[in-house]
This record gives structure tokens, C-alpha cells and sequence, in this order.
């Protein structure tokens, strides 16, 4: 029996540490022999802390004080603390961490009914704290994509429409300003006519470069649909935001491009509404922008107007 | 009634061995934390999982979920739920005797429940000449609702089950917490056994 123990014992994937309760090394196994680099012979009798001078030492004491006084098991998690020994892995080319991530498990060890001794069991999780990161990397990335309008890497249409439906909310219920800038391109359909699809798409991107500089951390700048944009400014009331909207229009005005050599210019309509208490939905005052953004179509394009009560164009 | 329900014998049996293993384990407890633990009687109830979630989600909002799974000789086994309340996370780490840089709010949380399930389960272990072995305690959720989210991801591969609840008090630090053990349908069979050995023996 004793030599099976020993055989399995020095197998093992997994380390198995022994302590008395002065937390001296009374035994290690091979898996911490060639983890920690040193022979059993080395390192039995000696301080725990003294061969791993990393060990958090007040926390380590308390933690051992548990398991001796309730005659309990306990645990220590990679996921709440990476490892607890400074360990290597076994895959340091493919894995960017430093130390092998670690499930430990502390042992009161009483076989005639009295604790002399702690084992600590220390299981190698660099494996699944690695493929955990990247599925939480993953999933990080999915959730972008689904607020990320591919071309543009403005918001999309559904995730802007989320944040406006919130900061509709929050404007209603404690009476804060809020804006909404609804912009179109100007003869859109003419520039991919005679330029093609792939200059409209580099026109689009373009345009949302230019503007994102213009606006604000807090604002929200999304991709309405086609050609068209459109911008919620909190905490804004309607004259800051025809400022905005103004440079915006300028902006954009100014911004000479150029597709295979070919300069391209654009312009856009720029459409302004403001929350009011009497406002109850989200969708009037998506409304109101828009009705504001045809009058400056129709009244000639490259131009902002603002709703308020009725439609004003600058 | 189904075939799993306990008499009232049993049931009585039961909660006789729940009080005897909570007067112990708050003993163990006031000694360790140096603080005094009350242990409130439990409640011993047969439940339809599906009315599980619901009796579960009646508690308190709350904001954390520890899990340890348990397992005993003679197919004891079960799950072990530690809930927390959002205003009792502050002083975990107070009542373990840590210095607050020491370890995260969520260890404090996993290092408390298992020393609660752990310390309960072994004195009632004892009781029934049994002995336990713990799974590591997982953090389930944190956060508001953890319990209604949890619930809403379990998918339950049994029927009924026996939940037992006790509610843990450190009155010092005005703290509280919920133990629900639940006790699967395969495993209740088991515990009836051990409970009808034991009134024979009475």
C-alpha cells in the first residue's frame, strides 16, 4: 500500500503540499518538486513563507487558523485570487500568463481525531482561466459588434434608438434639456451614380470621422439608416444644439475629399429638436428632428433647421 | 402527498438534527469569529422545483449567490446556497478578521460561505455517523438579483426536492445570510433511510 501511495503521489497532476502548524514543509510531492524546482530534501523542515516568499502572510495564517479551529476544508479560487504560489505552467508559449493559474484546496489532516497537519492541494487551472479570458474577451467583442454599425463604427440604428429611448426617460423624469440632431447627405443618390457604391460607403465613413471630434463624450452618435445620421445630446437645450448642428454642417462642407483621384465634396441637411414636457414619446421628438431635417431639404439643402413649436431654418 | 414526503416522524427527526447540528456549528462559529452567531430554526419543506423558483425568488432581493456542492456516504448529497443581501457584503471581511486589502469582496463572500456550509454540514454529518466531502464553493452571480437571475439560468434535472433554510445572524455586526440546502429527489430517499435507522435505534 505504502508504495502505491507513493507512486501515485509523485503522478500526480496535481501538488499536494504538507504543513504542520507552525506552517513548516513536512512534505511535497514531485508535481511542486519540479514546479517549484526544488528536490523535497530542500525544502522539508523549512518556513512556507520562506520558500515562497510571495504567500500573502497574514492572509495565509488566518486562512490556515479556519481550517484548524473548525475542522473544515477550504478553498481559494484562480477566480478570485490568480494563484497563490508563484508556480510555472505548462504552457508558457500559449498562454500570456506568468504563473500557473491555481485552484487551491486547504486539508485539516487528523487521522487520530487530533489536526497536526495541513495539506494543501494545488490544481493547475491555467487551461481554463485561459480559455475563460477569452470567451469573456469574446463576448466583450460580441456585444460591440451588435452596438457597432460595421461601415461607419458609429451606433447602429437599434442600439441608438435604446440610448435615446433612456435618455428620454431620464430627461422626462428629472426635467434635464436633451436634443436630437438629424443629419442627411445631400444628393446621395447622385454621388453613387456617377462615383459608384464603394466612393458613397468611403463618403459615409468619412463623414462620421469628421463629426465624431465635434461631438462630446456623453453624446450619442449613431447611424439612423442609409445616408442618414443622427446625434442625442444630453444635458443640451435647442440653441447648444444648433451650434453643434451648425458646425457640423460646416464641417462637413469644408471637408474636400477624394476618390481615385477624383475630388469629392458633399454637404448635409441638418434637422434640430429638443425635448419638452410635453413630449411623452421618444418617437415625437425623433419626429420633430425629422420634420425640421425635410424643411432643410426643401428649402434648399446644406442648411440646419430647428423645430421649435414650428419649424425655424438658420 | 407523494412517496417522497416525510412523515411527520421523520420530519420532526429532522429538524431535531438540524437544531442539535446548528447549536454546535454556532458554538464552532462564535468561537472562530469571536462574535456570536445565531442560527434562526429552520425551515423544512418539500418542494416541486418549478415552485422552487418561485419560493426562492420571494426572498429578498439579493445580491450575491454562493454555491458548494456536498457529498456523504450512504448517497447524502446536495447543493448548498448561500444568499446575500446587499447591505450585509460591507462587513464580511470585519467578521472573517481580514484586513479589507487583504482579499476581494468576492472572496470574502466564497471564504464566508464555505465556512458556514462546511462547519454545519460537518456537525450534522456527525450526527448521522456520516462524513462529508465539499466541492469548491462557486460564486453563482453578484449583483442585483442574483438569486432571479441564477434561478432563471438553472435548469433542474429532478422534480421535487427538500430545501432547508436557516438564517445566519451576527448580530455585532448586524449581518445577515440565508443557508438553503437542497436535497435532490435521488438523495432524499437516502436521507430517509438514515433518519428511519436512527428513530429505529431510538
Amino acid at each position: 500500500m505504502e508504495t502505491f501511495h507513493s507512486t501515485i503521489n509523485n503522478q500526480l497532476n496535481t501538488g499536494v503540499l504538507i504543513l504542520d502548524l507552525d506552517l513548516n514543509i513536512v512534505f511535497w510531492n514531485r508535481f511542486l518538486e519540479v514546479h517549484a524546482n526544488q528536490r523535497a530534501s530542500e525544502v522539508v523542515g523549512r518556513s512556507v513563507f520562506e520558500v515562497f516568499k510571495e504567500l500573502p502572510r497574514r492572509w495565509f495564517e488566518r486562512k490556515v487558523t479556519g481550517v484548524v479551529q473548525l475542522n473544515t476544508p477550504s478553498f481559494c479560487s484562480w477566480e478570485q485570487r490568480h494563484h497563490l504560489f508563484e508556480l510555472p505552467h505548462t504552457r508558457p508559449i500559449t498562454t500570456d500568463s506568468h504563473f500557473m493559474a491555481q485552484n487551491c484546496t486547504f486539508l485539516p489532516l487528523a487521522p487520530d481525531g487530533v489536526i497536526q497537519h495541513i495539506c494543501i492541494l494545488v490544481e493547475d487551472a491555467t487551461d481554463v482561466c485561459h480559455y475563460q479570458s477569452m470567451l469573456q474577451k469574446t463576448l466583450a467583442d460580441l456585444e460591440q459588434a451588435n452596438r457597432i454599425d460595421g461601415l461607419t463604427q458609429v451606433y447602429n440604428r437599434k442600439h441608438w434608438e435604446e440610448c435615446l429611448s433612456k435618455e428620454f426617460d431620464r430627461a422626462r423624469r428629472y426635467q434635464h434639456d436633451l436634443s436630437l440632431i438629424m443629419f442627411d447627405l445631400d444628393h446621395f443618390k447622385k454621388l453613387n451614380d456617377i462615383h459608384g457604391h464603394l466612393c458613397g460607403d468611403m463618403v459615409l465613413i468619412e463623414v462620421a470621422k469628421t463629426i465624431r471630434p465635434l461631438l462630446r463624450s456623453c453624446d450619442f452618435f449613431g447611424r439612423y439608416g442609409g445616408e442618414e445620421f443622427a446625434i442625442i445630446l444630453p444635458e443640451t437645450n435647442i440653441t447648444g444644439a444648433a451650434d453643434v448642428a451648425e458646425r457640423i454642417r460646416q464641417a462637413i462642407r469644408l471637408n474636400v475629399m477624394e476618390y481615385q483621384g477624383v475630388e469629392i465634396s458633399a454637404s448635409v441637411s441638418v434637422g434640430v429638436g429638443e425635448f419638452e414636457p410635453r413630449t411623452r414619446r421618444y418617437e415625437d421628438l425623433i419626429g420633430n428632428a425629422d420634420a425640421a431635417l425635410y424643411e432643410a431639404k426643401s428649402g434648399g439643402r446644406n442648411r440646419t433647421c430647428l423645430f421649435k413649436d414650428s419649424v425655424v431654418c438658420l | 402527498m407523494t412517496a417522497f414526503n416525510l412523515n411527520e416522524d421523520q420530519q420532526d427527526c429532522l429538524q431535531e438534527l438540524i437544531n442539535v447540528a446548528m447549536g454546535q456549528a454556532s458554538d464552532q462559529l462564535a468561537r472562530y469569529l469571536d462574535t456570536f452567531v445565531h442560527l434562526r430554526v429552520p425551515s423544512i419543506e418539500q418542494v416541486s422545483t418549478t415552485s422552487l423558483s418561485n419560493s426562492l425568488n420571494k426572498e429578498q432581493q439579493s445580491v450575491a449567490v454562493v454555491s458548494q456542492g456536498f457529498l456523504g456516504y450512504e448517497g447524502i448529497r446536495g447543493e448548498a446556497l448561500l444568499v446575500y443581501q446587499h447591505k450585509d457584503s460591507d462587513c464580511i471581511g470585519n467578521i472573517l478578521g481580514y484586513e479589507p486589502d487583504e482579499l476581494s469582496v468576492e472572496e470574502q463572500l466564497i471564504d464566508l460561505s464555505s465556512i458556514l456550509t462546511t462547519t454545519f454540514l460537518n456537525v450534522f454529518a456527525l450526527q448521522i455517523d456520516n462524513q462529508m466531502s465539499y466541492n469548491a464553493p462557486r460564486l453563482l452571480s453578484s449583483g442585483q438579483d442574483a438569486l432571479a437571475v441564477y434561478l432563471q439560468q438553472l435548469s433542474f434535472n429532478c422534480d421535487m426536492a427538500l430545501k432547508v433554510k436557516i438564517t445566519y445572524q451576527v448580530t455585532d455586526y448586524s449581518f445577515n445570510c440565508d443557508m438553503i440546502l437542497l436535497i435532490p429527489e435521488s438523495a432524499i430517499t437516502n436521507i430517509k433511510a438514515v433518519i428511519d435507522r436512527i428513530l429505529a435505534d431510538y
